[in-house]
């Protein structure tokens, strides 16, 4: 009975963390084929075509086999397959030609210019075709090759896609505008596009894909809005709807591939060995065959990513269920014992403060939503490669082995050591020499207005001060060039904040004379309780002033300094806006800190888990500190 | 012997107020600079700006004043909340007695122990993924959650210290719970109120990372980012603006300081040797 339990949980865990790989399977290649341009599938999946920069389009059966293959006088643009096998080529020497499902040619015609793109719908009753600097979408009749119409719009065209369908054709221009059309040409919609258009795709509902050279792919409604952007990492190289399944593939030209839910979440991401050029879904969208930069096309078999997404869904759901049983039973077991010892007091005390707790729920709710669930994510997720909406993937301790190994994590401990250190000494030594002169005033008035003109420089927000501070470095026009000039050390002027000599030392001394006010206020307040017949009497027996400070001061405030380097080291292991915005850890990596690194980890690297685990060691760090010093702090006490 | 002393007075005096001067440095440089143009300031450094460009000020104010007032109204909105969430557990963990409330109590007690590096990017993601991204909640409600346990603990500590008889007399008279609460405790607790409403606003107003990891539209921008960004929106090159918008921006805490120092300070001290 037990070991079934446990047998089932363990099958559930697996469930839950194996991580599923998009399985690469054989390379299919072709001799001479050089960099792939087009790839098309056909509607019921038998036959994949592709056309290369090698002037080469070749056909393969879905094992691979080359069914056929032929030659252009010049760079292939694109293919399309049509239902009855038919291929349909266009190629930069101005002709389109199509073969039949045998390799013979049917037709072949004579365009005038390079032909740009060609697009089918799956029975070929539409076919359309974009020529080199020409504004028409040009209709071509499928059995003769004839023109049968064209289309004119507002941009000079890159490319066009019509929809499996046949109902939609979307076409993009060269100045970043995409028309989308139905089938008879008439302008439905035009939107622009947030970078060069590079490649395109569109739906049976008019739905429309493009992928840009600002790094990202976009998604459009048939109205032209846009509803998704999706980031990637570089210039997209192109990108291909799955019909059923409403997955959006895309290529990037460093070599990416991503799977994309159309609500915008990344399903699957991965790097190939070469730079994708062009992908196209298998119709049962199981099958990713990704065209690459030499010339093969690599069948990724993704139908476990998509069909682990869906699962994942289904997983969550039975776990919140059995999750939710599992309380409902221990709760219900509870009730029935506290019944059988007759201790059901305890309810109608609850009860009774039923008014207690609904006045207490906001407050918790905030907290267990807003600070408890970051806080173990935070813990939980720095085990995992993290990609929020998408696949996150169990990676047990290789984010922390990373950390040990990231030379910006080495450099920024080095970094940090020196900060600790500095900025203890700026915590304690200047504010307590400041709190000394100002307590040994005799002047009540005078006492209260050092004060206060301390505490003045507070007015200023902390960006705008350290942004006063870096033009206070800055080498032509900072006041510290200026201020050597001024007493003849001219030669020292120095680009401060450019020389990773210097740079960290620039940052450290932000902030001169480091009075600050929390220390000020701290030790002040705390001299003040010192009880004058103390001192009285250390006067009486003829100790001087800086005998009552060593002797009486400095052991009675041991309190206040504790307090201000436990909050000292946690604030200065935390603290990186100070450097984020001076310096941004350069020059070179010569200000990094651990936080830093996090901060970049996450915003420029959207390398989460890393980032979480930097959190969470960091966290390990100062709650180390804290717990020492907290012992260390009663000891002396007791 | 009197001699000595007064020149020892002297000498303290001196170095006071040399420190003073070193400290606000950046203040009266900032002034200084504000009201030169480039010309001035490289030309002659020292000098004191002769004529006094005003219109730095108009130009400084055109480009900020917007991350200003979506600032200001970030910090009064978190903390009202604050202040509200706060005075309410407070009140319930000081005066009433419920079954696990020492429990709940140390729950909020140890988010206080929690630092921000450990959910600054869990946080992140959470809020993106709610959708509080790019809209004024991503900073209102971060500066609730977050602010309500230190200001649960303060208010905890402060209305323990008032006298319970009041509330009994009240509840005598057939007032309500609620009516107690609004009535005499508030009322009682403004002090601690206005320390943590002051205390949180300034937080809010100086507060750099989270904002700039997630808010992008400019027109939600805060302060703190505003400043880092403002030159390259409106393509300001000249110094002077530069500075006249660090002197603007520091309006809203100059009134703050001025109306409420005492405040600040107190609470800022209480907050410090209570932990």
């Amino acid at each position: 009975m037990r070991r079934t339990a446990w047998i089932l949980l363990a099958i559930l865990l697996l469930l839950g963390i194996a991580p599923s790989n998009a399985s690469a399977q054989v390379q299919w290649s072709s001799e001479g084929a050089e960099d792939i341009t087009s790839i098309a599938v056909s509607a019921d999946g038998s036959r994949v075509a592709m056309g290369s920069h090698g002037s080469k389009a070749v056909v393969f059966d879905q094992e691979g086999q080359r069914l056929m293959e032929t030659t252009a006088g010049n760079v292939i643009t694109a293919v399309d397959l049509l239902e009855d096998g038919t291929l349909l080529v266009a190629s930069d020497d101005r002709h389109l030609y199509a073969y039949g499902s045998e390799g013979q040619l049917l037709w072949d015609s004579d365009m005038k210019r390079q032909v740009k793109s060609v697009s089918a719908s799956t029975d070929g009753s539409v076919i359309i075709v974009v020529m080199q600097r020409n504004k028409e979408v040009v209709r071509v009749d499928a059995a003769t090759g004839e023109t049968a119409g064209s289309y004119p719009v507002d941009s000079i065209l890159k490319m066009a896609k019509v929809s499996a369908n046949g109902l939609w054709i979307a076409a993009a221009g060269a100045d970043q505008f995409v028309y989308l059309l139905d089938k008879d040409g008439k302008l439905l919609s035009r939107f622009g596009a947030g970078g060069q258009v590079q490649s395109l795709a569109v739906t049976n509902d008019g739905e429309v894909a493009i992928g840009t050279n600002a790094r990202q792919a976009e998604l459009f409604d048939k109205t032209g809005t846009r509803v998704q952007s999706l980031a990637t990492r570089d210039n997209v190289s192109s990108i291909a709807f799955s019909m059923q399944e409403q997955i959006l593939a895309v290529s990037d030209l460093s070599g990416y591939f991503y799977l994309f839910n159309t609500d915008g979440s990344k399903l699957w991401e991965s790097k190939g060995s070469q730079i994708g050029r062009a992908v196209a879904f298998s119709p049962d969208g199981r099958i990713l065959y990704a065209g690459q930069a030499d010339g093969s096309i690599r069948p990724l078999d993704v139908g476990s990513v998509i069909a682990d997404a869906k699962s994942q869904a289904k997983l969550r759901l039975i776990y919140w269920i059995a999750g939710a049983l599992a309380v409902g039973v221990l709760v219900t077991a509870w009730l029935i014992y506290l019944k059988k010892r007759k201790r059901f007091g305890v309810f109608k005390a609850i009860w009774r403060s039923r008014w207690v707790y609904a006045g207490l729920l906001p407050s918790f709710a905030l907290l267990f939503i807003f600070m408890y669930f970051p806080a173990f994510s935070g813990l939980f997720h720095s085990l995992y490669q993290w990609q929020p909406g998408g696949k996150t993937t169990f990676i047990g301790l290789d984010n922390f082995e990373r950390m040990v190994r990231d030379p910006y994590v080495l450099k920024g401990l080095g970094n940090l050591m020196i900060l600790i250190v500095t900025g203890l000494i700026k915590a304690i030594i200047p504010p307590l020499i400041v709190a000394e002169l100002i307590y040994h005033l005799r002047s009540k008035t005078l006492q209260y207005g050092f004060r206060t003109a301390f505490t003045a420089s507070m007015v200023i927000p902390g960006v705008a001060g350290l942004l006063i501070w870096q033009n206070f470095y800055d080498p032509n026009m900072g006041l510290f060039n200026h201020f050597l000039q001024l007493i003849g050390l001219g030669s020292w002027a120095h680009g401060w904040l450019g020389d990773p000599n210097t740079a960290l030392w620039a940052l450290i001394f932000i902030g001169f004379p480091f009075v600050g006010i929390l220390q000020l206020l701290v030790l002040y307040a705390g001299l003040l309780a010192i009880p004058h017949e103390l001192t009285e009497a250390a006067r009486m027996d003829g100790a001087g002033l800086p005998r009552i400070i060593r002797s009486i001061h400095l052991p009675l405030l041991a309190g206040q300094f504790k307090f201000l380097i436990i909050m000292g080291l946690i604030g200065i292991i935390q603290d990186f806006n100070g450097i984020l915005i001076v310096t941004g850890g350069g020059p070179m990596d010569s200000t990094y800190v651990p936080a830093l690194q996090m901060y970049y980890a996450a915003t420029k690297f959207n390398d989460l888990g890393y980032a979480s685990a930097l959190g969470v060691s960091m966290f390990a760090v100062i709650l180390v500190i804290t717990i020492l010093s907290m012992r260390f702090i009663r000891s002396s006490e007791d | 012997m009197l001699k000595s002393f007064k020149i020892r007075q002297l000498a303290i005096i001196v170095l006071l107020a040399l420190l003073v001067f070193l400290t606000l440095v950046p203040i009266l440089f900032m002034i200084l600079s504000s009201l030169k143009s480039n010309a001035q300031i490289l030309g002659n450094f020292w000098a004191l700006p002769s004529p006094a460009r005003w219109s730095n000020y108009i130009d400084a104010f055109h480009s900020i004043w917007r991350y200003v007032v979506n600032t200001v109204y970030y910090a009064v909105s978190g903390s009202l909340a604050v202040i509200l969430l706060s005075a309410l557990s407070g009140y319930l963990f000081a005066k009433k007695s419920f079954p696990g409330k020492n429990v709940l109590f140390l729950m909020m007690l140890a988010m206080m122990m929690i630092p921000s590096v450990l959910t600054l990017i869990p946080s992140y993601v959470l809020y993106k993924n709610m959708g509080l991204t790019n809209t004024p909640w991503a900073i209102i409600i971060s500066s609730a959650a977050g602010g309500q346990v230190f200001g649960t603990f303060l208010c905890r500590t402060y209305m323990a210290g008032l006298p319970g008889e009041l509330f009994e007399a009240a509840r005598m008279d057939g007032a309500s719970e609620a009516r107690v609460f609004a009535q005499i405790v508030l009322p009682l607790s403004l002090p601690i109120l206005a320390t943590l409403f002051i205390m949180q606003s300034v937080g809010v107003y100086n507060d750099y990372i989270w904002p700039l990891l997630t808010i992008q539209d400019s027109s939600l921008q805060v302060i703190s980012v505003g400043l880092t960004i403002f030159t390259k929106q409106f393509g300001i090159t000249d110094m002077g603006p530069q500075f006249a918008a660090y002197a603007i921006s520091s309006i809203p805490l100059l009134l703050i300081f001025t109306f409420g120092m005492k405040y600040y300070i107190q609470g800022m001290t209480q907050g410090a040797l209570k932990l």
